[in-house]
């Protein structure tokens, strides 16, 4: 009987959510609220531990190391100057083709302080919330590509980001070469996309790059997202992709939420 | 006292299922801690004991991750009770015996959670067979150890406190 009673619990639990999330929100609000505390604690903690080991043991071959980034930095100084007379030749260009400027985001950076509860979901959660300007559905990218989405309404100081490599994330992206647009789905287990509704006439080829395309509405346009990895035909129309992801998932530590307006582009990751 | 044993045990699966799990799920090893601790508790408790730590753990699980709330729920319930159930049959004590009845109780776990998601969404399964094989087997070796620490702990205790009171007794004091 009271098995009974739990059960039809649960099914209405999961009904009220199928019709709307409203029902459940005060819940998954205030546990996600308490459980990020203690995350944001936990992770504070392992921190401080992998620091104190990164910052006095593991200092052995740094000597080594820091050469070779010097070297890195120069070089990239140049490619620096570089691309900034390329970007005022093409903002000179465009003024002259009466073109409107690129939006400039507005950007929070962010720790990732705890995974997903379950081993079914790929989420992450952030040490940035409403407090910071994250909202629903702000984009979550690192220096690497896209990362996912913040899910659901965060909390003041945490916020839930669904990785892209969720089975239940997709995003609107181009073929970099050929301009051809698609979908990209998550495939969850593998760490793989799909990239959806591309015509079995288009020109896609392993190694193609692949970028948002902004017409989800929740990425901005131009951000990696991975590489063809294999392109076959598909079951009807479409041809089946296989995209492999720029960013390692697994390996999250530091990421940028772009916030909707000019809030802050602060940079201590995780610092108060 | 035992809820709140049973809740904090819960909430330290909890923070370690968010924060050393998907490590672990990085490398290939998909644990479900909270449902170790589910399995384990339904053993030592019985059904209704085990429908309710289900609940709790499966609901608290559910809010922290990307997924509707009550699936996991409702899976875990029904796996707390069936153990719970099944161990009041069968004597499963030994830690042996604890780690397979935890590969079983995954299995079927996974199987409905999947189902259930499968009803609610056509975006194909929610993991493959393999993935919920090395789930469970996981989580067997996981729930084994932990089985064989806790049947261990009150015999050493036992022994500790005999060779104190013999020391006690020769020497005095």
């Amino acid at each position: 009987m009271l098995l009974l009673a739990v059960v039809l619990g649960h099914i209405v639990l999961i009904s009220l959510q199928v019709n709307t999330p409203s029902g459940v929100r005060l819940f998954e609000g205030v546990t996600f609220g308490l459980f990020s505390e203690v995350q944001r604690g936990v992770a504070r903690a392992t921190g401080g531990v992998t620091g104190l080991w990164d910052g006095y043991v593991g200092l052995v071959s740094v000597e080594a190391e820091n050469t070779a980034l010097r070297r890195d930095v120069a070089q990239l100084q140049l490619r620096l100057q570089q691309e900034r007379a390329v970007a005022q030749r093409v903002r000179g260009l465009e003024e002259l083709l009466e073109f409107r400027s690129d939006v400039v985001y507005s950007t929070v950076s962010a720790r990732v302080i705890a995974g997903d509860a379950t081993p079914y979901f790929r989420t992450v959660t952030i040490d940035r919330g409403t407090r910071d300007g994250v909202r629903r559905d702000s984009a979550v990218v690192s220096p690497d590509g896209v990362v996912g989405r913040v899910l659901s309404d965060p909390g003041p100081r945490a916020a839930k980001v669904q990785l892209l490599v969720d089975r239940s994330a997709a995003a609107g992206v181009l073929i970099e070469r050929t301009r051809v647009a698609g979908t990209v789905k998550g495939d969850g287990a593998e760490g793989l996309l799909r990239m959806e509704y591309v015509s079995n006439l288009d020109d896609v080829r392993v190694g193609d790059r692949v970028v948002t395309s902004g017409a989800d509405g929740i990425y901005p346009k131009g951000f990696e997202v991975g590489e063809v990895e294999e392109v076959g035909p598909g079951s009807g129309l479409y041809r089946a992709i296989r995209v492999r992801p720029n960013v390692a998932f697994s390996d999250l530590e530091d990421v940028l939420v772009i916030v909707p307006d000019a809030t802050a582009s602060t940079t201590a990751a995780g610092g108060e | 006292m035992k809820t709140a044993w049973v809740g904090l045990t819960l909430a330290v699966a909890l923070v370690l299922q968010t924060t050393v799990a998907p490590g672990l799920a990085g490398a290939g090893v998909p644990v479900d801690l909270v449902l170790v601790v589910v399995v384990l508790f339904a053993i030592s408790s019985g059904p209704v004991g085990g429908l309710w730590v289900g609940t709790v753990g499966g609901l608290l699980q559910d809010a922290l991750s990307g997924g509707v709330i009550g699936v996991g729920g409702l899976a875990k319930t029904l796996v707390g009770y069936a153990v719970g159930a099944f161990a009041v049959q069968f004597n499963v004590s030994r830690p042996w015996y604890q780690a397979l009845v935890v590969l079983f109780a995954s299995l079927v776990h996974a199987g409905c959670f999947v189902g259930f998601y499968s009803l609610l969404s056509d975006n194909g399964a929610i993991t493959s067979y393999g993935g919920g094989v090395t789930q469970a087997v996981a989580n067997a070796v996981v729930g084994g150890g932990v089985a064989t620490v806790l049947g261990a702990a009150p015999a050493a205790l036992t022994r500790r406190r005999l060779r104190r009171r013999r020391l006690t007794r020769r020497f005095g004091g």
